[in-house]
This record gives C-alpha cells, structure tokens and sequence, in this order.
C-alpha cells in the first residue's frame, strides 16, 4: 500500500517514505489560513473540505497549530481539540499535523516544562505530525517537545529554520541536522522550514541536495511559502533533489503569501517524471470547487495589497506574518511608508540583530523594532520588551553574532554591561503548579474544567475564559457559515438562514425588524426562531471592552503628561498585565502595567516616582495611544 | 335561550370556569377591567363586560358584577377563588338579587370566614383543633388572655387575624415580649387590611404537613369527600406545589381524616365544594385547620385522581341538582401532581416578573398531561394581578412515573420573556427526599439548594443570540 494511513507507527510511515516511488503531498490548509486569511478560515469551511480532502489521499493535513488555537479561539470561538475531534471523524485515515514553536509552543513566550509537556500530551491525542521549531535553530528549545511527541507514538518532524545570506551555508545547516538526530534518533521527518518562501529554486534543490549526501536515508519534507509566486519552483527543485514531502494547499483558496496550489505541484512534477504518491486529482480538484464560493465571505482578511512579493527577498517577512503586518500598517495608517520599512529598515535591522531566522517569534521582534525605528525617530529609542529579552539571551543565543554595542547600550541602558551580566542567558522556567491553576480556572468557570480546557487556560488565560464563557452564551457557533458568522452590515430583513447545530438539529431564522425602546434606548431586534419570535435586547452603543476611548495623543502630549505622573498608553495595544495597585508606591521607572500590540509585549513604566492614585484600565482593555493607564501623584 | 352564567374573576380560573359552563353547553360571561383587556378570559366568552379600569378594585365590586349580571342576563355567578370568592356579602347580594351564587351560602361563607366562629363550631362538632383562644378581648385585656395561653402551651404562638385568609394576616410570637409588642400592630394591620381588628391565639404546630379534603355536599345532606391533597410545599404560606393524595403511607389515618373533613362540613351545613384544611405534626396528630368555601387553585389533582369535574359539579349543584354519585362511587387512582408555573424569579425572592412579554410560549402536552393557563405568545403580563401563568397538573399511575412525567413536562415548556419558577421547580422534582414523597412546610427552608440553578437557553436562542447582535451591530464583534 503507497498511501500513509493515520495509526501507522513514526517508524513505519518513516520506512514508507524512505523507499517510495514520488514525493507525498502535505495539505497546509492552517497555514494558508493563517497566511492569506489572517487564520480566519472557518471550521465550517474545513468541514465542507473534509470528505474531498480525505480521498485527495494527502500525506497529512496541516490543520492546527501555529497562531490558530489563539485565533480559534480568539476570533473564530471554535474548541481547537473539538475542531479536531470533529475533522477526525470525517477523515478517520489522513494524518492530522501541527506547527509548533518548541518552548514557545503556540504563543510567543517560553513556557514552563511541565506546561509544555501537558499541552503536547493532550494535543497528541489528536495529531499526528509534529512539526516543531525554533527561530534560533536552538535545538535545546524543542527537546521537551521532541521527547512528549516520541512517548504518545506520534511522528517528530524537527524543523531546520532556513533563511539566506553569507552564514546561512549548507555546512550550517547539516551540522543542526546532526545535532537533531543526536537528540531525536532516527526515524524522525527532517522539514526545512522555509517560512519566508527564500532562496531561488537552485538554493533549495542545493541544501536538499547537501542534507540528502550526508544523511541519505533522512526523509526531507520541504515547507515554502509562495510570496514570491515561485514557490512552484523550490517545490520541484526539493523533489528532483531527493524530498519526500511538499506542502501545498487547494487553489482555489491561494493566496499570495501561503502555499502553493497542490494541483500545480502534481501537474508540474509529473512532466518532470515525479509521481505524487496516493494523491487522487480529482479529489483535490473537487476540494477547491467545493470551498470555491466560500471564499468571498472571507474577503474581509485577504491582504490589503493584492499581488506578489517577490520583494521578500529582500525584507524576509515569513508569509505568516504578512497579512498581519500589513493589517497594522493600513490600521495604523502608515502603510505609505511600507516600502521603507520593507526594504530599508527591515533588512537592516536584520543585519544589526544577528541575521537570525525571521519567523515567530523573532519575526515579530524585527518588525516592531523596525517600524519603531521608522516612525519613532529615533532608531532602538524605543525598544519593545520582547527585544531587550533577545539582547538578553532569554530565547536562545545568537547562531552568528552578536549586535554591536551600540545597539546594546540603546536597548539596555548605559550600563548594559552589568545588565547584561546580570540579567543574561536564558531563565530557568519554574514549573507552574497545575492542580493551583485548575483551581483557579474552576473559579473562574464556575465549574470543574476539563484538561482540554486547562490547556487551553495555560496558553492563554484571558482568553480561554473569555471563550468558555462565549460558549456558554452563545453556544457552539463552528456550525455558523462563514456567510453568517463573518456577515458584514446587517441582514436582509425577511431573509432566513439556517444551519443544522452541534447536536444535529436544524434551525431557520427569520431576521424580522429592529425597534429602538423609546424609554430606555435599548434596541430589539426580533428574530424569528424556528417560527417562533424571540426578541433580543441591546443596550444602547457603550463600546464594550474599550476603556477610556479618548482622543489619540501624539507621543510628545503623551511623554509631557507622564512628567506629571499621568500615564497614558505610548501606542494602540492592549493591557495584558496591570504591575501595581492603587495605593501602591512606584519608582522613576518602575513598570506600571504591560501592553501588547503585534504579539510583543511592552512595558509602560512611570515617569515620576509617588503613590498610584488611580488605574484606569483592566486587563484585556483594548487601548488607543493617549488612553489613560494610571496616575500616579508625588508623594508628599 | 340558553343559560347564562357570569363568571366574577380572571385568568386561568375564569377559563377553568368557562370550560364546564361550555361543556353544560350554557353561555360564559366574562368580565373584566382594563389592565385585562388582552387576556384570553374575555375571548374565550360569549360576551364579556368591561368592569372599569381597575386595578383589582372592579373585580371586588360587588355592585357592578351584580350590575353586569343583570345586564346580560346572567342567572348564576361563580366567583372562582380569590376576589369576591369567600366575600359573605357578595353571596348574600346574589341571593338578595335573586342570583345564583355557585359556592355555599352567604351565612356559611360567613360563618366559616370568620375563624372563631368557625373555631366554635368545630369544637361542637368533637373535631381536633389545635388549641387557640376565642377573639382576643381589647386592650390589655387580650394581652393578659394572650400571656395566660402562652404559659398554658408555650411559645411559638401564631397571631392570627379573625379575618384573614390566604396566607395573610398572621405572625408568629417567640416571646411575652413579642406578644405585647405586636398584638396592636396586628389589630390596626388587621383593621386596615380586612375592616375587621379582631385577632386571636393559636399554637403552633411545628413544621407540620399541609393537608387538605376535598368535600362536595349538595343541599339535601349528602356529603362526601375526594380524598386528601397534600399542599406542603408552600412559599411564605402561599402554596407552590400540590399533590393527591397525600404521600403519608398510613391509609386508615387518610380515611380517618376524610371522615373528620366530612363530618365538618355537615357540622356547619356546608352545600356546594369546599375544602377542609388540616396540619398534621411530625407524630400525625391532625388539626383541623380551615375550610376554603371556594374552589381552590389545586382542585385539578383531585379531579385527575377522581375522573369528577368538581367546577361541573359545582354548578349543578348551585342550579339544585342532587348529587350524582355517592362515596362508594369515589375510586383514588394514581397520583397527581400540579404545579404553579408563575412569572416570578425565586431566586430575587420570587419578584414577579409583572409587565413583560411572553415572546415565546411552548407548551408540554401528551399522555397524563393537564394544561390550566390564559398565556398565550405576545401576551403581556399586566403587573397589578398575580403572576400564575399555567398551572401544570399531570397524573400517573405510580408516584414515581408521575414525577417522571412532571419533569419531562417542565423540561419541554418554552417560555422566553419572564422568568418563571420552572427551572426552580426542575430542581425540586430531581431532589431526593421530594422523589421520597418526604416533604412538610419547612421543605423550601431546609433545602436552600434548590435555589442554585443556572438557567440555560438552548442551542438555538443562544446561536440566534449571536446573529441579532451581528444584526445589530452590523458586524461580528467577536470573530474581527
């Protein structure tokens, strides 16, 4: 049998691949999702996809991981472990495969070991495939990932990060090979991780070439992204070259930074005599016609600027990280400046930082580092937390070289030197005591939450309450179309729609007409439910979970307040830690509350030492720049 | 021209009544005030009379219901319960009319309402009461009479209004001090409440099991009852839950007591339905307590036990027909259960959830299943009257498939827009010793866990919640 079923063992599917004739084909549905939809594919769409795309006969399916569990259940309010309970039982044989950033898992922070094993634990019940990195090729970062994902049975495949320029050689990257197969053994799946979609086709077919003479019986999956619209290319150049796994997504959903389409993968390879084995075309081309018309409700989170890139090139942005980016840019209304921030900043930045790999989430530092330096002035003026732990060591050291002084010294302060001493290399993580944050979850949830759920609670503590709670009011909402779920603008009044709902029952909804309440403002919308009329209040517009939605500040309004102890937000993020209490004493410097913005954390800090008077935020508040965040008056 | 029979009330009782007035295929005259205008009493008539504007004063208006009746020719009036229902002077202003009251006697209703006499007459006839004192004498007087009891029987003490009824009117004294303190406040709130001061002593009976007979007796003598119901469960006096028959596993005291109630009645000449209350103490000891001399709210157990339309026989036997069957004709068979769906939240202490709108309204229905409402979808409650929506009476044939069959039935209720005592009552019907049939007055005291219930919409109203507030919004806060 040529095709790879879910349940083989790691050592059979490694065997499998080692003596097949052609090349697999990986369906990188998240990772299309993430790159060209800013993660907004729904599960109802997979759901659609899921019989076609079980016959296409797929090595695996790339369906979570990465920032998707964030964003499931962020913005999509869909369970990541009932997504793939759900997946599974309409494609019982196709492997199911995730992303994962090693120690910082699916977020962007390191997390204690035991948390980490946990997670993976719960999440290996479900999934098959484990790709796993880290952005400095770091291998020691992975190892707790590695040994979790070998103990449940399920396949490792380590991931070489791969990026361009004079250090990135072949003799760089079959030394981390080494050192991952030292650690790994075997019967693992080598994936050279091309987040960016570098290199020109001749590149890849070198470095598979190269990995291929030292470890010939090593299967390479090649991952790529198609931002500059040659992925095509790489793809082919890594299969004629000894690759038994490409990734590639369906066509009729590509965009311009994620995969390639699989169709034109098969079609191209097989001319040049390359066979995708277990692959039936027709199934993938039914995959595309059956989501086709589901695209245009995502329409919202397709990229601002339409067209290829092959400026990538130059400025390394992993497709994962473009539609984001530019999402800022257009929100923060600087997408004018896009070109020097791309093509100038960015790649300088880069050469100053170390050339390391430019993916999550080292990406992230690069990005805000360079548009901080591009629209604050004056360049590493304002550095971002997340930077200063990179200076630090706090993720790994540096694979070439270190930034010069000069960089340090901004960053870090004058002293940088005793700070670094100090401060530097990476933390010992404590272990967290579970069983005290099940407790605390329980509390929260008012009832005794299921592993799942602690899991999820340990990624992402504000959220996952939030989405348990979501769930609570609004039920299981996976099963809303993407024409409902993502409607923009009201409904047609008299128009219906319907769904069948998680427990199988179908439902028709007539939209009837909206009142406002005369007497306390309140809207009624009136719903027909299943022939029966509900009405639904809403108070009158309070922006729920925006405090202080005042007039934006510039920065030198903002840094005159802050002599005076009053603490305004320095830029748009959210409050993800409040430091102090009111009534608490703070010192000049001393870090009042944290803000994120971009997935980079960023400490506030006061001015002026006193006593905290007044907080005007709560964590989780979604601020403008010029927000209040807490005053602080001099203690007399 | 076929008869007409005005019915003198509201609501799920005013229906009730109209259902046997149709079913003797005679003709129903509502009447109403204005805060009822939407209410399906006054559809369900053949004609209906607009009261006044109310709020529940128009319906205590003797003149304009004896009035109402004249107009359309109204031979008989049923008052149903509450309201005019035990009011002396509406039975007498019938009479005196030349109407037919559909209950006892004005002299009946007046001797029975008032609880000393009542109290007299009963202790004639040998039936056991729990010791109590005649009117207490005015001023200090009555406060002396009152500390000599107390000595005699010990505290707690119920304070009592002659008067009262319903729940209303009466106290409970721990001390001489108490006694002093509070025998003024009862007298003057008994003076405002029920134009009547006078107030007197009873000893209470410690959680004690509410039990009640139903008596039927026509106006040649014969008297018979329909067995017991059990009224225990009971919000501050007001009763909640009822069941026939009682769950108390001694057969010959049930019958002892049907003979008591029986008995009681003859004693006080009583003709028409009425009910015969009694407490019975944690040694089964049984006090004569009251009789109701109205069809009560729970009459729906007896007649799904019995197979008799007690509100049919009412009417017959206020129009002069004897009865038509006899004692040995009475068969209890199975159990039934009522309970009172009421737009009120018990856990904000049972506020009543008066003036919203009932936007959805699904009711239980299939085998051993009673429905006795007048809500309908859209309708608004008005908030001047009391909150009881339906009242939902199933029978079984064993206890155990009767609670079975009640909890489906509170289970498949829909109702959106009030709150209602229904997933209060979820709790109840799952809770240990209500499935044992083990329950007194003090069972909501004792069980406070039956308040701790989350209510939860179904998959639908919560997914539809979503799709109006992306309506409303324009756009899906949570997914952008």
């Amino acid at each position: 049998m040529e095709r790879i079923i879910q349940g083989m063992a790691p050592s059979e599917v490694v065997a499998q691949l080692r003596k097949a004739d052609g090349y697999y084909i990986t369906n990188t549905a998240r990772d299309l999702s993430q790159s060209d939809f800013k993660n907004r594919i729904l599960l109802h769409t997979d759901m659609l996809a899921a019989p076609s795309r079980e016959r296409a006969g797929y090595f695996s399916l790339e369906i979570t991981g990465g920032a998707s569990i964030h964003v499931d259940i962020l913005r999509k309010q869909v369970d990541p472990f009932l997504k793939l309970q759900l997946l599974r039982e309409k494609m019982p044989n196709t492997m199911f495969q995730t992303l994962c950033r090693g120690v910082n898992l699916f977020g962007y922070r390191p997390y204690p070991q035991n948390v980490i094993r946990f997670t993976v634990r719960e999440f290996a019940k479900y999934v098959d495939v484990w790709r796993t990195f880290d952005f400095m090729n770091h291998i020691p970062n992975m190892q707790a990932v590695f040994e979790e994902v070998a103990k449940a049975g399920k396949i490792n495949e380590p991931c070489i990060c791969f990026s361009t320029g004079p250090e990135h050689t072949d003799d760089f990257y079959i030394k981390k090979v080494k050192d991952i197969l030292d650690v790994t053994g075997t019967d693992i799946i080598l994936c050279i991780k091309n987040h960016g979609g570098l290199g020109s086709p001749q590149r890849i077919g070198q470095l598979v070439d190269a990995i291929k003479q030292s470890y010939p019986d090593l299967p390479i999956h090649y991952h790529g992204h198609n931002t500059d619209g040659n992925d095509i290319g790489r793809i082919a150049a890594a299969v004629i070259n000894g690759a038994s796994i490409v990734d590639a997504s369906d066509s009729s959903m590509t965009g311009y930074y994620g995969p390639a389409p699989s169709l034109t993968v098969i079609q191209t390879l097989k001319e040049l005599g390359y066979k995708a084995v277990g692959i039936d075309e027709d199934a993938v081309i039914e995959t595309s016609e059956v989501i086709r018309d589901q695209r245009q409700y995502y329409a919202a989170f397709e990229s601002q600027i339409k067209g290829f890139q092959p400026t990538v090139q130059i400025h390394k942005l992993p497709g994962g990280a473009m539609g984001s980016s530019l999402e800022q840019a257009a929100k923060g209304g600087f997408l004018d400046k896009m070109p020097d921030i791309l093509h100038k900043e960015l790649p300088r930045v880069q050469k100053e930082l170390g050339n390391y790999w430019s993916v999550t989430p080292g990406s992230q530092i690069l990005w805000t580092t360079a548009v901080a330096n591009v629209q604050g002035g004056e360049r590493y003026g304002n550095p971002s937390g997340d930077l200063r732990n990179l200076l630090l060591g706090k993720y790994g050291p540096f694979p070439f070289y270190q930034p010069e002084e000069w960089i340090y010294e901004k960053v870090l302060g004058t002293d940088w030197k005793k700070v670094l001493e100090q401060e530097g290399g990476m933390d010992e993580i404590e272990d967290m005591d579970l069983e005290h944050e099940r407790t605390t979850l329980s509390e929260k949830i008012g009832v005794e939450p299921t592993d799942q759920q602690l899991v999820l609670y340990l990624q992402h503590p504000n959220d996952a309450v939030n989405f348990f709670k979501f769930e609570e009011e609004f039920g299981k909402v996976y099963v809303l179309p993407p024409s409902i779920f993502l409607h923009q603008g009201k409904f047609n009044v008299g128009s219906t729609l319907s769904f069948t709902d998680h427990y199988g029952k179908e439902h028709v909804i007539e939209i009837g007409p909206s009142m406002v309440n005369e007497h306390n403002g309140e809207s009624n919308v009136y719903l027909n439910v299943d022939h029966h009329q509900r009405i639904y209040a809403f108070a009158p517009e309070a922006k729920a979970g925006v405090a202080a939605a005042a007039t934006v500040l510039s920065k030198e309004e903002i840094q005159a307040l802050a002599k005076n102890g009053d603490i305004r937000a320095p830029f748009a993020g959210n409050i993800c830690e409040i430091s102090v209490k009111e009534g608490q004493e703070v010192a000049a410097g001393e870090q009042v509350a944290m803000m994120e913005a971009m997935k980079m954390q960023t400490p506030v800090v006061s001015a002026i030492a006193g006593i905290v008077t007044t907080i005007s935020v709560k964590v989780g508040d979604a601020i403008k720049p010029g927000a209040k965040i807490a005053k602080v008056d001099i203690d007399e | 021209m076929k008869k007409k029979i005005l019915v003198a009330n509201r609501g799920e009782i005013a229906i009730r009544i109209m259902r046997a007035i149709q079913e003797l295929d005679y003709e129903a005259v509502a009447v109403y005030e204005t805060p009822d205008k939407d209410s399906r009493h006054i559809r369900l008539a053949s004609e209906a009379v607009l009261l006044g504007d109310g709020p529940r004063c128009d319906y205590l208006n003797i003149e304009k219901i004896i009035k109402a009746a004249k107009r359309t020719g109204a031979c008989a009036i049923h008052p149903g319960y509450g309201f005019l229902a035990e009011n002396p002077d509406f039975a007498k202003a019938c009479e005196d009319a030349g109407i037919i009251f559909i209950g006892p006697t004005s002299e009946v209703i007046s001797n029975l309402g008032n609880k000393v006499i009542a109290r007299r007459i009963m202790a004639e006839a040998g039936i056991p009461m729990v010791p109590g004192t005649p009117n207490l004498s005015a001023g200090e007087d009555g406060v002396q009479e009152a500390l000599t009891f107390a000595g005699k029987y010990d505290y707690p003490i119920m304070l009592k209004a002659t008067c009262g009824g319903g729940g209303r009117g009466i106290r409970l004294i721990e001390s001489d001090e108490q006694m002093r303190k509070e025998i003024p406040v009862a007298r003057s709130e008994a003076k405002a409440a029920f134009n009547d001061e006078s107030v007197y002593l009873e000893k209470v009976v410690i959680n004690p099991k509410h039990v009640e007979v139903q008596i039927i007796a026509d106006k040649e003598g014969a008297t018979i009852h329909l067995g017991t119901r059990d009224c225990s469960i009971q919000r501050r006096n007001q009763k909640l839950i009822e069941i026939a028959p009682s769950m108390i596993g001694d057969k010959e005291l049930l019958e002892k007591i049907c003979q008591t109630a029986v008995k009681a009645a003859k004693a006080s000449n009583y003709t028409n339905a009425g009910t015969v209350e009694f407490l019975i103490d944690k040694d089964f000891n049984y006090y004569f307590m009251e009789i109701n001399t109205r069809v009560q709210v729970e009459h729906t157990v007896t007649e799904m036990i019995t197979g008799i339309d007690i509100v049919r026989t009412q009417i017959k036997l206020a129009l002069g027909k004897p009865l038509s069957f006899t004692q040995d004709d009475i068969q209890l068979r199975g159990h039934a259960i009522e309970m009172r769906i009421n737009a009120e939240d018990p856990q904000t202490d049972f506020m009543p959830e008066g003036g919203k709108t009932v936007s959805v309204y699904r009711s239980p229905g299939g085998y051993g299943v009673r429905l006795d409402g007048f809500v309908y979808q859209g309708y608004t409650i008005p908030q001047v009257y009391d909150s009881l929506l339906v009242k939902l009476t199933v029978h079984g044939f064993s206890w155990n498939e009767t609670v079975s069959r009640v909890r489906r039935c509170l289970q498949n209720f829909d109702i959106a827009g009030p709150k209602t005592t229904i997933p209060f009552y979820l709790n109840i019907v799952q809770d240990p010793d209500f499935i044992k049939g083990d329950f007194n007055t003090s069972f909501l005291d004792t069980h406070p866990q039956l308040f701790e219930y989350k209510e939860t919409p179904n998959e639908a109203e919560k997914l539809s919640k979503l799709i109006a507030e992306i309506h409303h919004r324009g756009t899906n806060a949570y997914a952008f």
